[in-house]
């Protein structure tokens, strides 16, 4: 195929550091290239270049087409036809998806400057259509599923001029998006493809780019490491490629007392999607909880940690702990990591420090005072336990990257000594690395004796941790999956279809 | 994950502005240029001991009630009703211990405590309207301040009403220690219990969280409800001490007593928010209240007679001139986003 897009040792540098060095990177004439790499390997930095966000470091050497093409330039990118769609869409929430098109291309008027609505709305129409998507465009894009959304957010990026777009970079797109969403935006991508237009494709999600790239090109510290032809990878040696040694999965070899009495008891619970579900986690015990979205696999965890209202009975050793009020349940021994770290999670105002000791303070505390010095030592013993990269104890949170924000979060509950560990999505947008030193974390606290449940949407994490899995589906538990019968994420995958394949008969 | 990789480990190239300060230490400048303007345009009266004893004094009231507005502002709440509080205080004291015209004629200690008494419970209204009704702040304190100020009225039958307080109490108001009058050590000491809190306990740093990020505070076992009712009743009582202060230094009561202190007092809590950490704090709320104070005075005395419209225009426009200094860090960020050619 006609490679359309040709770079040659592009770098960049910021004061202090190099982002990028020597990058050659190439794009055919309608594949899918994905780019993958951990958090700080320098993929962003290409796509903030080629977008023209950055300016490169001189010295490269760039063509589109055959021509010379002003890299770090966000008009010519714009008219040589490269469009992006990142991760958090843009999109105006409370408008329709008519409405947001129109927003990037201005509106049709017709007699008076009156808005033709009803070609605008054929158009938009239209332009889903094409994506593969049927939906009814005069909603609040808000209303809309993740899938559409991400359509809604592609087909304003390509509207204008469609003869003209060559390349399509999608920076994330997937990274909030339930498994079935995921097919539908693989299907849209697939549409895009047959037209001829080239997609860049960054994900974190490595099976997906088995599932949907040409190529793949891997970066690692600043570097391009290799562009590979994705079917001549496997999974290992993918990941090999990303982190630049051999990742051998840890195999956990727990040994859970069965005679020793529940941690968590969990007897009729019920609530929001949630009909009637009863559990026990031993010490020392990680139960996993897999489900689609809606199953009551995500509103399990808020439950139980007093975020959302519930009904029925939730206890740890044995004492009952009263619903809807976090700060009971964590005085009672549980700690949690919520799903949606940016909303729920950090404080981005504040410090590693502050958002690391904020769910006990008063550990810290000589007489009434806060003891300050006592606490920034506290802080910093955790940033080199967990490797989180930061500048200091003193940098506010949200100049780190989601993964070491992640492990602030984690650091946040191990603190705590839990007697039971919630962990809802615990790796959700966190790189292969920070994931492998999370697990061991979890592993970690099991050996110590708490009782962990973690709600995940990946079944690798699940079968890699749990001791046993229970699937929900219509807010009960319809299987459980106990280690030991070999090949568990593939046992957890089976039971999640065939329990979605029930939802549509 | 991928909008932080590059740009944070970055020093980016500190600019001007940035080196000299001129957002986090807008105020500090601001205060430096008015001594250097006025001090050369009306050395003998600006430059004076008086005017600075005065300037010191007349704004303890301000002061306080900025940090009455300051601490529910930390957890990212309203308190408006503190003008109508602070009045409210006014007139109970006038009302306690006048002899002549009511019968109560208390002891000014105890009217003094009755008074805060009143106006803590104030406060415990407006954090029940908050946390149980949940009325958003903001339209729950300034309703309340309405009513506070239909009670103030009836009571004062819209007169203003004279104090006759014993000497002792006037004292308390008007003596002066080491040449500066003793109302500024209250203001100081109040400030030190509240910074100290702020910054050195626990509940400053859930005060600090709740406005942060409320769910995310909630969901780390922060108890937020407690904190924005606790900052209610805080501020409240302030308003009430506010009130008490200025009856023993003016021990007059007039109609606008309250509610005329509030602008300025918003003015140096939300100016000072701009200053030093970018985060509400009672050092910046003082730099910001006094900056502007030498300011009004320093133009007061230059206006002369006719001034009485120096103190609202000065306090607003120095308001928005320093806020948008401060966000110039902003635009002075993206303005080298674009231009950087490296």
């Amino acid at each position: 195929m006609a490679k359309i897009l040709h770079i040659w040792s592009l770098s960049k540098s910021f004061p202090g550091q190099v982002a990028l060095q020597d990058a050659t990177f190439d794009v055919e004439e309608g594949e899918v290239h994905a780019l993958v790499g951990q958090n700080g390997s320098g993929k962003s930095t290409l796509i903030k270049v080629l977008a023209g966000f950055h300016q490169p470091d001189p010295g490269h050497n760039v063509t589109m087409r055959d021509e010379v093409f002003n890299i770090g330039d966000a008009a010519a990118a714009h008219r040589a036809g490269i469009r992006f769609v990142h991760q958090d869409l843009g999109l105006v929430e409370a408008v329709s998806a008519v409405e947001n098109l129109a927003l990037g291309f201005g509106y049709r008027t017709g007699f008076g400057r009156r808005i033709n609505w009803k070609k605008e709305t054929l158009k938009t129409k239209q332009a889903l259509l094409d994506l593969g998507f049927d939906i009814d465009v005069r909603v609040p894009v808000a209303a809309l599923g993740g899938a559409a959304r991400t359509g809604v957010a592609i087909a304003r990026a390509l509207q204008e001029s469609e003869q003209n777009i060559s390349i399509l970079v999608l920076d994330e797109p997937t990274a909030s998006l339930p498994g079935a969403d995921v097919d539908r935006l693989f299907n849209a991508i697939r549409r895009l493809k047959a037209r001829g237009i080239a997609i860049i494709f960054v994900s974190h999600h490595l099976e997906e780019v088995f599932e949907i790239a040409d190529r793949v090109t891997v970066l690692r510290d600043a570097k391009v490491v290799a562009t590979v032809e994705a079917r001549e990878l496997d999974m290992s040696s993918l990941i090999e490629l990303i982190v630049g040694r051999k990742v051998t999965a840890a195999t956990v070899n727990r040994s859970i007392d069965q005679s020793l009495e529940p941690r968590l008891r969990v007897t009729d619970l019920w609530g929001l999607g949630m009909n009637d579900v009863s559990l026990e986690v031993r010490p020392g015990e990680v139960l996993g909880v897999a489900g689609l979205t809606g199953s009551g696999r995500d509103t399990l965890i808020p439950m139980l940690s007093g975020a959302m209202e519930r009904l029925g009975d939730v206890s740890i050793d044995g004492a009952t702990i009263r619903a809807g009020k976090p700060s009971a349940a964590i005085a009672a021994g549980l700690a949690f990591v919520p799903a949606d770290r940016l909303r729920n999670g950090i404080i981005s105002m504040m410090s590693v420090r502050s958002n690391t000791t904020i769910a006990n303070v008063a550990r810290n505390k000589t007489g009434l005072r806060l003891n300050h010095k006592k606490e920034r030592a506290e802080t910093q013993d955790w940033i080199s336990q967990l490797s989180v990269v930061t500048t200091s104890s003193e940098a506010p949170i949200s100049t780190l990257s989601g993964g070491n924000q992640q492990k602030v979060m984690m650091a946040r509950s191990f603190r705590l000594d839990p007697k039971v560990l919630l962990l809802d999505e615990p790796t959700q947008g966190v790189d292969i690395g920070a994931k492998e030193e999370i697990h061991a974390f979890v592993d970690a606290a099991a050996a110590t004796g708490s009782a962990v449940l973690i709600a995940s949407t990946d079944s690798a994490e699940l079968a890699r941790l749990c001791d046993r899995v229970i699937v929900m589906h219509r807010g009960q538990i319809v299987d459980t999956i106990v280690r030991g019968g070999g090949a568990m994420a593939q046992t957890i995958d089976k039971v999640l279809l065939a329990g979605s394949s029930l939802a549509s008969n | 994950m991928s909008t932080s990789e590059s740009g944070v480990l970055a020093t980016p190239q500190r600019s001007l502005l940035n080196r000299l300060g001129l957002d986090r230490f807008s105020a500090l400048y601001l205060w430096g240029a008015f001594m250097i303007i006025f001090g050369l345009w009306k050395p003998d009266t600006f430059l004076s001991m008086t005017s600075a004893k005065l300037v010191l004094g007349e704004n303890v009231s301000t002061g306080i009630l900025a940090l009455a507005f300051l601490v529910p502002f930390c957890a990212a709440t309203f308190d408006l009703s503190i003008g109508a509080v602070m009045s409210m205080s006014v007139v109970t004291m006038c009302f306690l211990s006048d002899e002549k015209s009511r019968s109560f004629n208390m002891p000014v200690g105890v009217a003094a405590v009755v008074t805060l008494v009143v106006c803590t419970l104030i406060g415990v209204v407006s954090g029940f309207i908050v946390v149980k009704l949940k009325v958003n702040s903001f339209i729950a304190t300034l309703g309340l301040g309405q009513v506070i100020s239909a009670v103030v009225l009836k009571i004062s039958f819209n007169r203003q009403i004279t104090g006759t307080f014993s000497d002792t109490f006037e004292k308390f108001g008007r003596n002066q220690y080491f040449g500066i009058p003793v109302v500024f050590f209250y203001l100081a000491v109040a400030g030190i219990i509240i910074w100290y809190v702020l910054e050195h306990t626990p509940v400053g740093r859930f005060i600090y969280a709740t406005g942060g990020n409320p769910e995310a505070a909630r969901l780390a076992g922060v108890k937020t409800d407690r904190m924005v009712w606790g900052s209610l009743i805080a501020s409240s009582f302030l308003a009430g001490v506010a009130g008490i202060v200025f009856s023993a230094k003016v021990g007059l009561f007039t109609a606008a007593t309250g509610p005329n202190y509030l602008f300025p007092a918003i003015a140096a809590v939300f100016f000072g928010a701009s200053q030093l950490k970018g985060r509400p704090n009672v050092a910046g709320t003082f730099i910001a209240l006094y900056a502007l104070a030498f300011g009004i005075k320093g133009l007061q005395l230059v206006v002369g007679t006719d001034s009485y419209w120096v103190n609202p225009m000065f306090q607003g426009a120095t308001l928005i001139i320093a806020v948008s200094l401060a966000s110039q860090k902003g635009i002075a960020k993206i303005r080298k986003r674009k231009v950087q050619t490296t």
